[in-house]
């Protein structure tokens, strides 16, 4: 059993390296930073307590919607979904994400306390 | 037409009359007649106050001082050329017999040349006074005319009054319907303040004028005025509730409104008011009652008459349809005889034998006093467990009990009377039946409520045991008073029935009865300011600030193994205005965390934002065209 995931692991990671473009990749170290900050925050919280909450909360957040938009960024320019996002260009869609961003970091700052 | 419309206003005041009335809450008592016609009396210098203070003083009935010198003085400052000091100066010649104003044709023909449309009413109003009170002849016709032409373009309330006024001049052959029914419309102005007072906005003074003009016109047309009765006492409330007058023409408007209230053809206000307080007892049998109108003139001619009488307590009815006497201006009756127990009654009085007459249905609260006695008062004490039989003593009021009474804790103290009205020897339940005990030592006193059994007989008994608590567990002796009082009760008691000694356990040492310290400054209160949260130490936060920080480094060594690089980035001004705009925007949200608050954040914000917006627009175009071009 733990023979074949370690299989599918390294399967999926090979297939990862050489098929997924440059740009995926910088997006993707991106995500993985991100989901690192946020899990960092979430140990404090755990170990630590939740004082003070609203800080905890605002930065939760900001880690979580980063996240998303990091993810639809990475969804909109990928050539293969090329097919779904007709209308919109990978420029259009950085555009949506700086957008997007600035909105949400109005929400964290005014939360951060 | 108006006839018709006064008719049926005559019939719904009249079924009116049924309802629950008003009565007058206020009129002029003897003392106020008396401080109105000092304030009239008082020396004139000009015609007007001249004019005031002796029709005033005779409306009121009262006799003016120096006629004689009187009509010298109209005589000597009237001005024959000036309509309004030949009014003040004939009016008042009217009101002192035997005073006559010269008139020559000239002062006709100014007085006549007054009556027009180009006059202000008041102007019109004077003129017509003067004409009629000289007795020289008017044509009423032309009058009405004119009246009605200014009534028009003067809509105010003194300018109607004055036409009312002027109506009551005139022949009774003219065309005065019109004017009659302005009467209609003032009342309609009349502001009705909480149902108890109708008047003028414009003040006491148009109130006043009012009424006594109202009643002057309908009584020389002889038409009901149409107001309902309820009108009439809440007008009788607001002219009289006023007892002290700022200015004589004030004061002379009250006077007229008090003599057309208490002597005109249709409506007279009754005051029924009680002589003294309406008590009655066995020393004061009767029931004084003073019917007089609103300057405080008795009624002689009128029927008083008790129409129902019943005990507030129990709404049995003890009298009816009975007739008080007339006896030198006072109504009697002598309640006494009909044996009222005592209490409240409520009486409602009708004074009749005058269709004029208005509120003549009166509420009167009644009381019946009597005196009290208390018999078969007896003491003991009695044993807990009622092993050892009761010894009791018999005490009679107001003598003292001669051996003093021991109980302790193990004995209750018992006090068993009856209360008996002295007259009919019937049970009685006064409000206040209280026992004290006073601590002779001490001088602490508490106090008791002795209650009544179903048969009326009073109990009250003392369990040392249970009310240590509020002697303090002080023993010692304490004086025994009984305390009886009521409204209705003439002789309210208080008497010292015996002595009584009380013995406590746990008797604690005898410290004087401190006075509570209730007034002297209390302990300071410290306020307790929030605590702030327990943080966590330095180190912890320190550690995990870069626990978290510690991915971007991550991010920059995976970056730079993936060869992200900005080789290409172009310096094209846009994309320099992209990335600088872009980096206050992040830069503005430090400053919004530290300083600014939402709405000038959301300002810095449209302006960096739109200059980013646009930028970027044009530098991400570009973009797109190489990738365009590339492909």
């Amino acid at each position: 059993m733990s023979n074949s995931v370690v299989s599918v692991i390294s399967r999926f990671l090979e297939e990862y390296t050489t098929t997924t473009p440059n740009k995926l990749k910088v997006v993707d170290a991106y995500l993985l930073y991100i989901l690192l900050t946020g899990a960092m925050q979430f140990l404090y919280c755990l170990l630590v307590g939740t004082f003070p909450f609203n800080s905890f909360l605002s930065g939760f957040i900001s880690s979580v919607g980063s996240f998303i938009l990091g993810v639809c960024l990475r969804i909109q320019i990928n050539p293969q979904n090329k097919g779904d996002f007709l209308s919109i260009s990978p420029e259009r869609a950085f555009a949506d994400f700086l957008f997007a961003h600035t909105v949400l970091h109005l929400v964290v700052m005014n939360f951060i306390g | 037409m108006i006839r018709s419309k006064l008719f049926g206003l005559l019939l719904l005041s009249l079924a009116l009359a049924g309802a629950p009335a008003l009565t007058p809450s206020h009129h002029l008592s003897l003392s106020d007649v008396g401080r109105l016609q000092n304030l009239l009396n008082q020396p004139y210098t000009d015609l007007e106050s001249a004019y005031y203070s002796v029709v005033g003083l005779t409306k009121l009935g009262a006799a003016v001082p120096n006629p004689a010198e009187v009509c010298q003085f109209l005589k000597s400052q009237l001005d024959p050329s000036s309509v309004d000091s030949l009014f003040f100066a004939a009016e008042t010649s009217q009101a002192i017999s035997g005073c006559e104003i010269p008139v020559s044709n000239e002062t006709r023909d100014i007085l006549l040349a007054a009556v027009s449309e180009d006059s202000s009413v008041s102007q019109i109003h004077r003129a017509v006074g003067a004409l009629s009170a000289l007795g020289l002849p008017l044509a009423s016709q032309e009058v009405v005319g004119a009246l009605t032409a200014r009534i028009n373009k003067e809509d105010n309330v003194m300018a109607i009054i004055s036409a009312l006024q002027t109506a009551s001049c005139l022949s009774q052959q003219a065309e005065l319907g019109g004017i009659l029914e302005e009467i209609e419309d003032l009342t309609a102005r009349l502001d009705d303040l909480g149902g108890i007072y109708l008047q003028f906005e414009e003040g006491l003074e148009a109130t006043a004028l009012f009424v006594a003009a109202a009643y002057g016109l309908s009584d020389h047309v002889d038409m009901e005025p149409p107001l309902k009765e309820d009108q009439v006492i809440q007008l009788v409330n607001s002219i009289f509730s006023k007892k002290s007058w700022d200015s004589l023409s004030e004061a002379f408007s009250v006077a007229s409104a008090a003599a057309a209230l208490s002597n005109n053809r249709f409506h007279v206000p009754v005051i029924v008011s009680a002589q003294g307080p309406a008590t009655v007892s066995h020393n004061q049998p009767t029931l004084q009652l003073l019917v007089t109108d609103v300057m405080s003139q008795p009624l002689a001619s009128a029927n008083v008459m008790v129409e129902s009488a019943y005990a507030v307590a129990s709404k049995s009815v003890v009298l009816n349809q009975a007739p008080f006497t007339h006896n030198d201006g006072i109504f009697e009756l002598n309640f006494m005889s009909s044996q009222p127990a005592s209490g409240y009654y409520q009486f409602t009085v009708g004074v009749a034998g005058d269709t004029r007459l208005v509120a003549n249905h009166v509420e009167l609260k009644v009381k019946v006093s009597t005196e009290v006695a208390i018999t078969n008062m007896d003491l003991s004490v009695v044993d807990k467990d009622q092993s050892i039989g009761t010894k009791t003593t018999r005490v009679q009021y107001p003598s003292k009990a001669k051996s003093s009474f021991t109980a302790d804790s193990h004995q209750n103290f018992a006090m068993s009377f009856q209360l008996v009205d002295v007259n009919n020897d019937q049970e009685l339940t006064p409000h206040q039946t209280f026992v004290r005990l006073h601590n002779q030592k001490t001088g602490q006193e508490v106090v008791f409520v002795a209650e009544p059994d179903s048969k009326n007989l009073y109990k009250f008994e003392l369990d040392t045991a249970d009310r240590k608590s509020e002697f303090d567990s002080m023993s010692g002796t304490y004086s025994l008073y009984l305390i009886v009082g009521d409204a209705t009760l003439e002789n309210p008691i208080l008497w010292n029935v015996a002595d009584v000694v009380l013995k406590f356990a746990d008797e604690e040492a005898p410290a004087a009865a401190q006075p509570k310290t209730l007034y002297v400054p209390k302990p300071e209160i410290q306020h307790l300011f929030r605590e702030p949260e327990k943080k966590p130490p330095t180190v912890v936060s320190n550690t995990f600030t870069a626990l978290v920080l510690s991915p971007l480094l991550l991010l920059l060594i995976l970056w730079f193994k993936l060869g992200a690089n900005i080789s290409n980035l172009s310096f094209s001004p846009s994309t320099i205005l992209f990335h600088v705009g872009h980096a206050a925007m992040l830069g503005l949200m430090y400053v919004y965390w530290t300083n600014l608050n939402m709405f000038q954040t959301l300002k810095y914000l449209a302006i960096i934002g739109g200059v980013t917006f646009l930028a970027g627009n044009r530098m991400l175009a570009q973009k797109a065209v190489k990738r365009m071009e590339k492909k």
